[in-house]
């Protein structure tokens, strides 16, 4: 059986010289592009009918304040790949010898993360004699976002931390209508979360803090570090000794860390709406760029955090609204599709609905809890390639670390 | 006065101005933005983009003529060109017309004005009189960066591959020949250069 899997090749067998195609067929799927270890179950019946069994992650969480360190990241992976895998067979009631196929993310990603899946999917494909696929991360949130919300031809708009772009499917490709000219919308939410002291991923924290009718008592800057004295201070950055002027500048500056508590006191008992703050709103035809926002918003930041958010938010999702509606009006899509992780943002979901209603188009997003990385999208995608495609030979098993999703070609 | 096209940021209206065809484009707030945001998007690209016109106009590059500009309402009445978008043309067609794009687009950037939203959808060509417009210059800017003029032909690039992918690869060359009749080839091959160099910081774009 391993025999006769190496001498396969992806490239030579075409839809025409596709598997014999069973009712039911079982995949598992294998997530670890950046910080989420995933492995999920699905059957599906069919073409294209589909079904979750189950979905289990573990999710590498870096110090508040900072981002994912690869090789930490990978150490996570690897130390909790035998027990999420062990969990998702048992949750979907089903052991390594039912399974018809696996696949794992190839790439895009961080290479020490995604070597940790890969060598997981080979080794279990290559003992157990399974076939094996490697599948395109970006990919897979849109056909996983597909299959949930039963979208059939649409715009979409893909945002999570490796992601920001606008897709539209033609000539069995995906061909990118417009696409951040720099960083991502989640890194430059995470970005300036992490500039104020936040745990990452930190798109839901700073969607509380922008929030307008916040709920006193709640406090959501305290819930990542201590953000409060984060915003000054730059680390204790008074330890020269330079007699009296930075000891009279500490002592102001304890004063203002005292007033700024009080004034947080006084806040969370009547917090007042955060106010909007003008940042730089770069739209470039279909694209955006962002690096300049995050750069002002971090300076607006150290004045008022909440309004920096608030504005923050307004301003990017704006971007993202204005390149919608162009790519909407210029492809002539009747839907769109939200995917990835910052799909799970309530208020961009809200601009974007607004979009769409202007525009008479449907609308929808990917339920949240399959919004961000997941190992249902990688085995989705796998279950569909398995339609046109054998698997790979073990030989092309590769990761690769930047694969850009408009490169592949969507045979089924 | 007719409805005639709901854009991406503006409405369009047809109706006759001065006993001329005319179109009406108003900036119409956006409920999804914030009030301050959304008017200063608004007021700055309509005064832009009356401006653009006029000044693209004086350049030789054929615009819609501006008749009216009304700041308080953000907008402007135009000339109607007739004509259909170069988008919606056969193949053929575009390929045949990419290289008078690439000259006008090259027209602009030497006389300094980056059009900022350079898609087959901003042509009109009206095959009658074998003319081409020319339209909606509401992100342009006055700019001479070699930088800037890479991102608009960035742009027309990228949409050549997304929505004219069958014949991206004709139609890119012609219009950069078009592009070097204006600016000359050393500017050709700078730009070029630069949209290689923005290309390459795209996200998981293949660094060679």
């Amino acid at each position: 059986m391993v025999g006769k899997m190496t001498i396969t090749t992806a490239t030579s067998t075409k839809s025409g010289a596709a598997a014999p195609r069973k009712k039911r067929v079982l995949g598992l799927g294998i997530e670890s592009t950046a910080h989420t270890f995933s492995c999920a179950i699905m059957e599906k019946t069919g073409y294209d009918r589909g079904r979750i069994l189950s979905d289990v992650r573990h999710v590498y969480r870096p110090d508040d304040g900072e981002g994912i360190h690869p090789r930490e990241a990978s150490r996570h992976h690897v130390e909790h790949a035998p027990g999420v895998l062990a969990q998702c067979l048992e949750e979907s009631k089903t052991s390594v010898a039912d399974i018809d196929l696996i696949s794992y993310a190839a790439g895009p990603g961080l290479g020490p993360c995604l070597r940790v899946g890969a060598v997981v999917a080979r080794s279990l494909a290559s003992f157990h004699g399974i076939p094996i696929y490697p599948v395109n991360h970006a990919i897979g949130h849109i056909e996983l976002g597909k299959l949930l919300t039963g979208a059939r031809n649409p715009l979409v708009l893909l945002v999570s931390g490796g992601h920001t772009m606008l897709l539209a499917f033609l000539d069995r490709q995906w061909r990118v209508f417009g696409e951040t000219l720099d960083i991502t919308l989640g890194q430059l939410l995470d970005q300036f979360g992490r500039a104020l002291g936040l745990a990452s991923p930190c798109g839901r924290v700073i969607e509380e803090m922008a929030q307008q009718d916040r709920q006193p008592g709640v406090s959501p800057a305290g819930r990542g570090g201590n953000g409060t004295s984060d915003n000054y201070g730059n680390g204790g950055g008074d330890g020269g000794g330079n007699s009296g002027k930075d000891a009279r500048r500490t002592a102001r500056r304890r004063q203002q860390q005292q007033q700024q508590q009080q004034q947080q006191q006084q806040q969370q008992q009547q917090p007042p709406p955060p106010r909007y703050v003008p940042l730089p709103y770069t739209v470039k035809g279909n694209d955006v760029s962002f690096s300049g926002l995050l750069s002002a918003a971090k300076s607006a930041a150290k004045s008022d955090k909440y309004s920096a958010c608030f504005s923050l938010q307004e301003t990017a999702f704006a971007m993202i609204g204005e390149a919608v509606e162009r790519a909407l009006s210029f492809t002539g899509k009747r839907e769109l599709m939200v995917v990835g992780g910052v799909a799970a943002n309530k208020r961009l979901s809200a601009m974007l609905s607004d979009v769409c209603r202007r525009h008479s188009c449907r609308f929808f997003v990917v339920p949240l809890k399959y919004a961000g990385d997941c190992g249902s999208q990688i085995c989705w995608t796998g279950l569909l390639e398995s339609n046109v495609k054998r698997g790979a030979a073990m030989s092309d098993t590769f990761v690769t670390q930047s694969w850009r999703l408009d490169t592949v070609r969507v045979e089924y | 006065m007719k409805l005639v096209k709901k854009g991406a940021e503006a409405d369009i209206y047809r109706g006759s101005w001065n006993g001329r065809d005319a179109i009406l484009k108003v900036r119409k707030p956006k409920g999804y933005r914030v009030p301050q945001l959304d008017a200063r998007i608004r007021r700055q690209r309509t005064s832009r983009e009356s401006q653009m016109l006029s000044h693209a106009r004086s350049l030789g590059v054929t615009t819609p003529l501006v008749y009216l500009v009304d700041t308080a309402n953000y907008a402007i009445i135009m000339q109607d060109v007739p004509g259909s978008v170069v988008q919606g043309l056969p193949d053929d067609d575009i390929v045949g017309l990419s290289a008078r794009m690439g000259r006008m687009v090259g027209t602009l950037h030497r006389s300094g004005i980056m059009h900022g939203d350079l898609t087959t959808s901003n042509f009109v060509y009206d095959g009658g009189r074998d003319a081409l417009y020319m339209i909606d210059f509401g992100l342009s800017q006055s700019t001479s960066k070699p930088e800037d003029h890479a991102v608009d032909m960035r742009l027309i690039k990228e949409i050549l591959n997304s929505a004219h992918a069958r014949i991206m690869a004709e139609s890119w060359k012609k219009l950069l020949q078009g592009y070097a009749r204006a600016v000359g080839y050393e500017r050709r091959a700078k730009i070029v250069r630069l949209v290689s160099v923005i290309e390459g910081r795209g996200r998981y774009a293949t660094v060679v």
